[in-house]
């Protein structure tokens, strides 16, 4: 078989060996730096994702801390608001009750002192009712004739007030 | 992407692809057994010619040169697959750190090289290196290194030069035949002649490079072996014949000519391809007349 010969110059083996390197660019290009690219472009677009993610959770979990503890704030506010209500009331229906209880009271007092002023005067007159008969009797017993009724009376009458002046006064 | 990494099909397209990947170097290995005719003793000459086709100008003969170019491309594309295979943008793989890193480490070489405008040329840089890399690497396992013909190596440059051109050309063919004259008019002969010297001189340095390493190999080779049948030629019966100083020397020269200059030229290639583009590139007055553009819209 001939060999070429070690320098030789042939315009179409040049031709050939330009279209190579294009073949083997356009192939490297196509086959290797194009899948490469495109996988490391996905790998940043998923990477660009997840912290985006990342960022868009502590996000959210920031604002929910902030609403949780503002609702607790909230909450505690809440609570006291009620007791002190609660306490407002309570003291309300007690000094209800603590006046109502000392009306009733002195209700009752005072019914009680009419009441017995009242039983003192009926006393009083029926005693002096007894008394006048009593005296009366007596008087008729002793004196053995009928006393003009209407003076007997008024005697009687006087001395009892004098009696009861002078039981009122020792009172 | 999604399919299962560990599914016995996924491992089966593994393992198709990497011995498609195989295929092409086995079957020019092959090809070179098959049709080399059994040594002719020490030798230096140009690729061996397969056929020859009729063409306009200049009849087109297909030698080894071109038909391992070819393998080595087919071979790259199949790699290219085995690589890319089953990249996922959350579980990357071995393979796939490897692809990232080599990747990354091109884009860097030329965005530090060529600046920003010129970031997608890093396909095409990637190109030249693995193209030329591979290329001579192939007298590895006894193939003819493409890079050793003045042609494929002479192709590049022109293409470089193009690309050169076409850079400079940016700006408008004013600005390109004044770019001539610069520093001073007088120079512009000199000028001219370094321009075209660019081509010629990357070409004829890469070529240069590799078929001297290939050169020395078969003369160091031819002298071990008159070497050792003046020293061992005394040697009774058949171990007269055997050339031990071919044992173990060559491999030493191989891994410098055909590994470390076969992996500096691609890289030396590479950065003057970088270099030339960018620096020919008037990138400031590029910009100057974007703005323009710009503001007269």
């Amino acid at each position: 078989m001939q060999s070429s010969e070690v320098i030789s110059v042939n315009i179409w083996q040049i031709i050939i060996s330009i279209l190579n390197l294009l073949i083997l660019f356009i192939i490297l290009k196509k086959f290797l730096y194009k899948p490469v690219e495109n996988m490391l472009a996905k790998r940043q677009g998923i990477i660009d994702n997840d912290l985006e993610n990342a960022k868009k959770a502590s996000e959210e979990a920031e604002n929910r801390r902030k609403l949780y503890e503002e609702k607790l704030t909230g909450a505690d506010e809440e609570a006291a608001e009620i007791v002190k209500e609660a306490k407002q009331k309570a003291q309300r229906k007690s000094d209800k009750i603590l006046s109502n209880a000392k009306e009733k009271a002195d209700d009752i007092v005072s019914q009680a002192k009419t009441d017995a002023g009242l039983e003192f005067k009926k006393a009083q007159s029926e005693i002096k009712h007894e008394i006048t008969e009593v005296s009366t009797l007596l008087s008729e017993k002793i004196l053995e004739r009928e006393i003009n009724k209407e003076d007997h009376r008024k005697l009687i009458d006087s001395f009892i007030e004098n009696l009861g002046d002078e039981y009122d006064g020792h009172e | 992407m999604n399919e299962n990494r560990y599914s016995a099909k996924f491992k089966a397209v593994d393992a198709l692809l990497l011995i498609l990947a195989a295929v092409p170097i086995l079957f020019g290995i092959a090809l070179y057994i098959l049709l080399t005719p059994a040594s002719s003793g020490i030798e230096i000459a140009g690729a061996r010619i397969y056929f020859t086709i009729n063409m306009p100008l200049q009849p087109l003969p297909i030698t080894e040169a071109q038909v391992n170019s070819w393998l080595v491309i087919v071979s790259v594309l199949f790699l290219c697959l085995y690589l890319t295979h089953g990249m996922s943008p959350t579980r990357p793989t071995k393979r796939q750190h490897i692809v990232e890193w080599a990747i990354e480490q091109t884009q860097h070489l030329v965005m530090d090289n060529m600046g920003e405008f010129f970031k997608d040329f890093a396909p095409f840089v990637a190109a030249v290196m693995v193209l030329s890399a591979l290329s001579s690497l192939l007298t590895l396992v006894g193939l003819y290194p493409p890079t050793s013909d003045l042609n494929v190596v002479g192709g590049w440059a022109i293409l470089v030069f193009i690309l050169i051109t076409y850079y400079k050309f940016k700006c408008g063919p004013l600005h390109y035949l004044k770019s001539y004259t610069e520093p001073v008019a007088f120079l512009t002969p000199l000028n001219v002649i370094s321009e075209f010297a660019t081509p010629v001189s990357m070409a004829f340095r890469h070529y240069g490079n590799i078929l001297s390493g290939s050169v020395i190999s078969v003369l160091v080779a031819a002298a071990l072996q008159s070497l050792s049948a003046m020293i061992f030629g005394r040697l009774p019966g058949a171990l007269g014949d055997i050339p031990f100083l071919q044992i173990g020397i060559p491999a030493v020269l191989s891994v410098y000519f055909d590994i470390f200059s076969g992996l500096l030229q691609a890289f030396i290639f590479a950065m003057l391809t970088m270099l030339y583009i960018s620096s020919g590139f008037p990138e400031e007055d590029y910009k100057e007349k974007l703005k323009r553009k710009a503001l007269a819209k």
